[in-house]
């Protein structure tokens, strides 16, 4: 399994993507100095100074979630299916080598390049504000957390690619995200108007489909103690359900809830590409 | 022990979305001994490289049985004795030659000593040594399939499937994929191979099966297949019908071409200057004969031919 492993890494380097990713990154890190500029222009006291770094920090992390994302979908959409019909697979699998060691080999490979791109953009986000003399830990600690993102996608993106190709399956990927972000951001406010058990259910479906609203908060307990006063805060009055649908707890099962979806998305994949023909 | 064994191999293959099922093998029973070199033969769409694809695992058949080396096909234990070159090859073209030997050396679990002394074996055998560092992108569509036949017999296994391995090559690189079947041959292993190339095949196979439809419709030795038959092209002033019709008594099939040529089949060598003697007897105007023992061509386009009428 160690060989596809490689062999993904290899295809996943050769392919330049996280190149591009790293060039977007760097430009955006770019704006983390933005309050430093702001502060040296135009004064300020060092309190407006640390809001500046905090949401500098939310903003860095955000895009290291949203390009690890980016860059598991794309390796893994096109990881079976699309690689079946160029006709790669067909010259391996022969080998004695069983279809599941292949499918997790590619999981793997694909799993620990968007993870080492994502530690590198983090230690690079750190880096950004440490120069400024802000050394922050919280990235670390939402780190573990922001991981999940690319390995929730990846898994989703690469059980589609058992039986689509590459361009169906990232589309389905993304449609599915969409889903659980249009659920999460724009059901939530409107809770003071419409039936709160209806939005509930619907919310409760776009986390069947993909957990990222559960994910998101995982991430942002781990950074909420940098956001400034006022953000984030819960009303103070309405109906005690409309407020815990605003604003839901992080509970002790959803890590395991976020865990169990990508096992079972992976068993799903597995045994899809272990039945299927390859040709 | 036979080497491959299919018993009532059937595929079917259903569109997705309705359609006509398409039965691409039906009933197919072949038995390959082991240390022969087998001919796979048909038309094309007859079902050849899906009933390969069925004995390597890469598809699953719809009814029947499949053995290869004694293990159900697509078993581990199979695929560790087995190599395969497929018809449409399309490797890891990033890799270079030698690091995708590399890795399908290992992907077969062989040790780094065995692996490095076998590369610089293979490649030798499909001549490639020389290019060994050039990345597989830069080969041309022959070199291609000379890396991968290299990478079908790189782990020494006992059965080798070459689907069409010499449709790219240019003569030499045919030849020379004659004598590594011939190199596998004297080691005792099995070779089975597909090619529209019949001379080829006749050259180097022992036994073949040709198919069609999904079926066999003739298996065995060559030389018991290919026994004393001969084919007679004749040239007449004007063919006749009495003088086809003698041609009839004496010859197995007759087949006019035009107003003036009729090929026809003899059983037997012997039987040509009677079949000469006939023509002259019913009135014919003898301008040319010219007879020879049939190939494999003939039996195969007989075979297929006869087939479908
Ligand atoms: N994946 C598939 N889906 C649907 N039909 C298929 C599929 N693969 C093969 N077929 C059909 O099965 C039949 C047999 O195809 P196959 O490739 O086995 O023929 P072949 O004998 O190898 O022909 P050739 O000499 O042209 O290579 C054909 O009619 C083909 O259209
Ligand atoms: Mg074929």
């Amino acid at each position: 399994m160690s060989v596809i492993v490689a062999l993904t890494l290899k295809e996943a380097m050769r392919r330049r993507a996280f190149l591009g990713t790293l060039i977007i990154l760097i430009g955006l890190y770019g704006l983390t100095f933005l309050p430093r500029a702001f502060k040296e222009a135009f004064g300020g006291d060092q309190q407006q100074f640390e809001v500046g770094v905090n949401l500098a920090v939310l903003f860095g992390v955000d895009m290291i979630k949203f390009f690890s994302s980016v860059l598991a979908i794309l390796l893994c959409a096109g990881a079976i299916t699309a690689e079946i019909e160029r006709g790669y697979l067909a010259a391996i699998l022969p080998r004695p080598i069983h279809r599941w060691e292949l499918y997790l080999g590619k999981w793997l490979g694909v799993m620990l390049f968007s993870a080492a791109n994502a530690t590198l953009w983090t230690a690079m986000l750190w880096a950004s504000v440490a120069v400024q003399g802000e050394p922050r830990a919280e990235m670390w600690r939402a780190l573990p957390y922001v991981l999940l993102y690319p390995v929730l996608y990846g898994t989703l993106a690469l059980a589609l690619s058992s039986f689509l190709g590459a361009s169906i399956a990232s589309m389905f990927t993304v449609a599915a995200g969409a889903f659980a972000y249009f659920a999460d951001h724009f059901l939530r406010p409107i809770a003071g108007f419409f039936d709160v058990r209806l939005l509930q259910q619907m919310v409760w479906l776009s986390e069947w489909v993909l957990p990222m609203a559960v994910l998101k908060r995982l991430v942002q307990i781990r950074v909420d103690t940098i956001l400034p006063p006022g953000f984030g805060e819960r009303p103070r009055f309405g109906r005690p359900e409309v407020l815990e649908f605003l604003n839901p707890p992080v509970q002790n099962t959803d890590i395991a809830y976020v865990g169990l979806y990508i096992v079972i998305a992976l068993l799903v994949g597995a045994v899809i590409f272990w039945r299927r023909d390859v040709q | 022990m036979w080497a491959i064994e299919t018993r009532n191999l059937r595929k079917v293959f259903r569109p997705l979305l309705g359609g006509k099922p398409l039965t691409a093998v039906d009933n197919l029973n072949l038995q390959v001994p082991a240390g022969t070199v087998f001919g796979f033969l048909g038309p094309n769409g007859a079902g050849k490289t899906t009933t390969i694809q069925i004995l390597i695992g890469n598809v699953y058949p719809t009814a029947g049985e499949a053995f290869v080396l004694g293990h159900r096909a697509g078993a581990l234990a199979a695929k560790r004795k087995l190599g395969f070159l497929p018809e449409k090859f399309q490797f890891h073209d990033f890799l270079t030659a030698e690091e995708f030997l590399r890795m399908h050396g290992r992907l077969a679990k062989m040790d780094g000593a065995t692996l490095r002394k076998r590369i610089d074996e293979v490649l030798e055998l499909v001549g490639l040594s020389e290019r060994r560092r050039s990345k597989i992108r830069e080969f041309s569509k022959g070199m291609q399939q000379r890396i991968g036949l290299a990478q079908a017999i790189l782990h020494d296994p006992d059965l080798v499937i070459l689907d069409e391995p010499t449709s790219a090559l240019d003569p030499l690189g045919r030849r020379r994929v004659r004598e590594v079947v011939q190199y596998l041959k004297e080691r005792g292993k099995t070779v089975f191979l597909n090619s529209h190339l019949l001379s080829e095949v006749e050259l180097s196979c022992d036994q073949v099966a040709i198919i069609n439809k999904g079926r066999v419709v003739k298996q065995g030795v060559l030389e018991d297949l290919l026994v004393n038959r001969s084919i007679v092209s004749i040239e007449l002033q004007q063919a006749t019908p009495q003088v086809l019709e003698a041609m009839a008594k004496v010859a197995q099939r007759v087949h006019p071409i035009d107003e003036r040529r009729v090929t026809a089949e003899v059983a037997h060598e012997d039987d040509v200057p009677q079949l000469a003697r006939a023509i002259i007897e019913a009135g014919g105007a003898l301008m040319g004969l010219q007879a020879h023992r049939e190939t494999l061509e003939d039996l195969f386009i007989q075979t297929v031919e006869g087939e479908s009428k």
